[in-house]
């Protein structure tokens, strides 16, 4: 399998905190979700992914080279949105085209501005004036529009209504049709990746918790919400982790068809996202 | 290339956010050098007031990127630290340097208008430059400062870093008066003066070299 990015035993330490042995391989033409509650690891990997920082073990490759020795042109092949950076504010729509004019040379001034028309963004306007929504729009426009192999997304739909959250959906569903382009997107709206991911990481506390495909968490795993006197007669080792919740315990599955044959009687349903990371995170 | 024209046009778009108080400026420095003009020569004392008031404000590019942590974004694009760093040294000089050139062009214009001409325009030529290789000291010692601490951390210490550096050459010209009190009799300061443009050229290669290579070295290491 061809891989446009592979993580490799990343390990970065801080005096509070550890991201350890953190390993993500994106194959060609995939998705995958980062998930993880605030202040997990997913930014500090995406800065190493990026070389905003220098980490103490581990291998990061980028279209099957070392990310530190990317040369321009393959630089220019990778998208970037990063949730709390940006250009200045002072700066609206057309500026922002020039810039990117001179930082990529394969920049596709035709298709920024066709999409600038399509999602209705103010050209003349100041970043500044615009909606949080608006800017994250305009973020994910220049990560698109210099047709890059890779997106890497820092929490990409954060701030953006529905109706925009759904076109962008789409965008990167469709960006990833041809088989050759990837993308890594960090989130905690988990709903997003519902419709998106092929793959979900979870990563808690710098270490990855579960790196689960969706096929499997569709077909292997499952959610059962129960009161106390029947969640008591299940054994702990044939369920994944349990949580109380208000007067109800729930319960996470990780091998359906198993647990079925031993209980079958309860009803399993699909777990949803959020669901999952509530367990992996508080669960027991 | 492109990268560090498009670099140079990011911080060039922040001085538009001001354009307002810059033509202000503009027009009240005019009336003033006038109106100076009438009594006596303006062309070093204009040549200068656009200098000092336009050729500093490069600094605030700084802090708008500060704000927008924009340097984050711009590495993660095909931009490397050398080349965020070389923009930034190239925006600061030419700041300097235009508005010294229009400040003198201005002044000029002005000071023939109303008096005929310059008086010892030599003499004014070489203050203008001691001046602007002054304010090239000021802006080489804080930019290294504002890439260690940033610009509102780094405030302080880019007043106390020039203020300390001149100290120590004061105290160490002192120094040398009292270990060899013959020594400044021989230097002859007129011709020192003849050639300070030259001196001044030397220092500003120097200083933004020197400066340059500083950041450059603190940028590389730090953590965006």
């Amino acid at each position: 399998m061809e891989y446009n990015l592979e993580v490799l035993n990343l390990v970065k330490k801080y005096p509070d905190f550890k991201l350890d042995s953190v390993n993500i391989k994106l194959p060609k033409g995939k998705i995958i979700g980062l998930i993880g509650e605030n202040g997990s690891g997913k930014t500090t990997t995406i800065k190493a992914i990026l070389n905003l920082m220098n980490y103490d073990k581990g291998n990061i490759k980028i279209f099957g080279k070392d990310s530190r020795s990317l040369i321009k042109e393959e630089r220019e092949q990778i998208g970037i949105v990063l949730s709390d950076s940006f250009f200045s504010p002072i700066l609206n729509v057309n500026d922002i085209n020039k810039l990117m004019k001179d930082f990529y040379h394969n920049w596709n001034e035709k298709l920024y501005y066709e999409m600038i028309k399509e999602f209705k963004i103010p050209c003349n306007k100041p970043l500044k004036e615009f909606s949080s929504g608006m800017k994250m729009k305009i973020k994910v426009l220049c990560a698109i529009a210099h047709e890059p192999k890779l997106l890497i997304l820092d929490e990409p739909t954060n701030g953006l209504d529905p109706i925009f959250r759904y076109e962008i959906i789409e965008l990167f569903n469709n960006f990833v049709s041809n088989g050759e382009n990837s993308i890594l997107m960090t989130t905690h709206i988990t709903s997003d990746l519902e419709h998106l991911t092929d793959e979900v990481i979870f990563i808690d506390d710098g270490h990855i918790i579960l790196d689960v495909s969706k096929e499997v968490i569709d077909n292997e795993y499952g959610i059962l919400e129960l009161p106390e006197e029947k969640f008591i007669k299940i054994k702990k080792e044939d369920y994944f982790k349990s949580l109380k919740y208000k007067d109800e315990y729930l319960v996470l599955v990780n091998s359906k068809d198993e647990f079925l044959k031993k209980y079958s009687k309860m009803i399993l349903r699909k777990p949803i996202l959020e669901e999952l990371m509530l367990m992996l995170v508080k669960g027991e | 290339m492109n990268i560090i024209k498009g670099l140079l046009l990011k911080d060039l778009y922040v001085f538009r956010n001001f354009k307002g108080n810059i033509i202000f400026s503009v027009f009240m420095f005019i009336f003033l050098i006038f109106i100076g003009s009438l009594r006596m020569d303006m062309f070093t004392i204009g040549s200068i007031l656009f200098l000092i008031f336009f050729g500093m404000n490069s600094i605030s590019s700084f802090s708008y990127d500060e704000n927008a942590d924009s340097d984050k974004y711009l590495l993660s694009l095909p931009i490397t630290r050398k080349e965020v760093v070389l923009s930034k040294y190239l925006f600061v000089f030419l700041d300097s340097f235009i508005s010294l050139i229009v400040g003198m062009l201005v002044s000029l214009f002005i000071t023939i208008l109303v008096r005929g001409s310059v008086d010892n325009i030599g003499t004014s030529l070489r203050i203008c430059l001691i001046v602007f290789t002054s304010t090239s000291f000021l802006m080489c010692s804080n930019v290294p400062c504002i890439y260690k601490w940033g610009v509102e951390k780094g405030r302080m210490q880019s007043v106390i870093i020039p203020a300390l550096f001149v100290f120590v050459l004061g105290m160490l010209g002192s120094l040398l008066l009292v270990l060899f009190p013959g020594l400044y009799l021989n230097v002859n300061l007129e011709y020192l003066f003849q050639i300070s443009s030259f001196i001044c050229l030397i220092l500003n290669i120097i200083f933004y070299s020197v400066s340059y290579l500083i950041s450059y070295k603190i940028y590389l290491k730090k953590e965006i």
